[in-house]
């Protein structure tokens, strides 16, 4: 509960701030985003699995965030930037799907 | 033999070298849930404590501000790139402004020493004055007048170009035009409004057509002064009459009209690069007068056609 009410509290903070986010975290800022979604649904799974905890989530969510935006980073010093975002892109989105998917068997039985 | 060997080795799943995709594909929700499902079962889950509760609320107000910034951030466009567009828009615009006013101030002061030249000619040697008011108009120095042939040449329409980059006007094309109408006659010519003298060049860069440093576009006007009908039919038995038909095979639209009167500018003062003192007069060494400085006269010279013009229209 506490974790979907700061969530909350963060987004609406976050509408009504509008903070700038520095230029040189700009490139890693799409990735991060995927990153939490796959977080979001695979919180959203568990809860469905009746196993949710909050501390797991927020931890994954915020390692899921921070390793795939260092792992961008570390393509982008060797150059393989882009390689690096379409592999995390690849892994991230599979999962998003079979989560999703899961989830679609929980809520239609289907 | 070779059974028993087989059975001593442990066994091999047929996809063991795809652990990777299996665990991504068949165990996408992360393990620590269940283990901390399993942890609570058990009742060795560790007790929830304010300061874990307060740990957890800050970590969940941050992170969702964070996606909520990331997210409005990547919906908008760069505010940088934006701004730095803004003011290199700024500095073209006000650069521009500089050079016409440079242009006009050129202008304003070419005219004052053809004046003042001028002046000094038509005292101490009108004779030669006069040769000058004369050569200014072929040198095209001065604005003219008169009636003569305008022909406008434009660009095929976007289809036509994405369909054969023929359909623009090339350098080419206005170079064998210009070269046509002085071929047929003409005593003045313009192109856009710039006047066309013997050093002036008609040349590409990239897809824009320059003539001297000047980028024109479509629609190409070639205003000629000089008996219309004369041109046209001279034009007509020329290479320039042919190449000017062939355009309209490749989507390029020619329109060519007789003028009862056109208006060309001048080229202002000439940049006189070489001078020879004229048949080595010692007197005349201290003036230096030179062939190439082209005087032009106060007023625009009007250059009159020897033909009556017509306004029709050529076929």
């Amino acid at each position: 509960m506490i974790a979907v009410i700061g969530l909350v509290l963060g987004v609406v903070a976050g509408l009504l701030i509008e903070p700038t986010v520095p230029a040189n975290l700009q490139p890693y800022l799409p990735i991060a985003v995927v990153a939490a979604l796959d977080a979001l649904f695979g919180g959203l799974r568990a809860y469905l699995d009746g196993i949710f905890d909050e501390r797991v989530f927020l931890t994954s969510f915020l390692s899921n965030v921070v390793v795939a935006a260092l792992i961008v980073f570390l393509g982008d010093q060797l150059g393989v930037g882009s390689q690096m975002t379409t592999a995390v892109i690849v892994v991230l989105g599979i999962r998003i799907f079979s989560n999703a998917a899961s989830i679609r068997r929980h809520l239609f039985k289907a | 033999m070779s059974r028993r060997h087989a059975e001593a080795l442990p066994v091999r799943e047929a996809d063991a070298s795809m652990t990777l995709l299996k665990e991504v594909d068949r165990r996408p929700l992360d393990p620590g849930y269940q283990e901390a499902a399993d942890r609570r079962a058990a009742g060795t889950a560790p007790r929830r404590t304010v300061v874990s509760a307060i740990g957890l609320l800050v970590l969940a107000v941050a992170l969702g501000m964070f996606a909520t910034t990331s997210a409005t951030a990547l919906r908008r466009p760069a505010p940088a790139a934006i701004q730095a567009r803004a003011l290199l828009e700024a500095e073209i615009r006000e650069r521009t402004a500089q050079a016409d006013e440079l242009r006009v101030l050129n202008a304003d002061l070419s005219a004052q020493i053809a004046q003042l030249q001028g002046r000094a000619a038509a005292t101490d040697d009108p004779e030669l004055f006069a040769q000058l008011q004369h050569d200014a108009v072929p040198a095209g120095v001065v604005p003219v007048s008169g009636p003569g042939l305008r022909i406008v040449v434009t660009d095929g329409d976007e289809e036509a170009v994405a369909d054969d980059i023929g359909a623009l006007v090339l350098d080419v094309d206005l170079q064998i035009l210009v070269n046509g109408l002085w071929a047929a006659g003409a005593e003045a010519v313009a192109l856009n409004g710039e006047r066309v003298i013997s050093t002036t060049a008609i040349r590409s860069a990239g897809d824009a057509v320059l003539i001297d440093s000047t980028p024109l576009s479509s629609p190409y006007t070639v205003e000629a002064i000089g008996d219309a009908a004369t041109m046209q039919t001279r034009m007509a038995r020329q290479y320039a009459g042919q190449h000017l038909a062939s355009l309209a095979g490749y989507g390029i639209d020619v329109q060519v009209s007789a003028q009862r009167m056109l208006e060309l500018p001048g080229r202002g003062q000439l940049t006189l690069r070489s001078a020879r003192v004229l048949g080595g007069d010692d007197a005349d060494a201290g003036t230096g007068t030179a062939g190439a400085t082209s005087d032009p006269g106060p007023t625009p010279s009007d250059v009159a056609g020897s033909g009556s013009p017509d306004g029709e229209e050529a076929p």
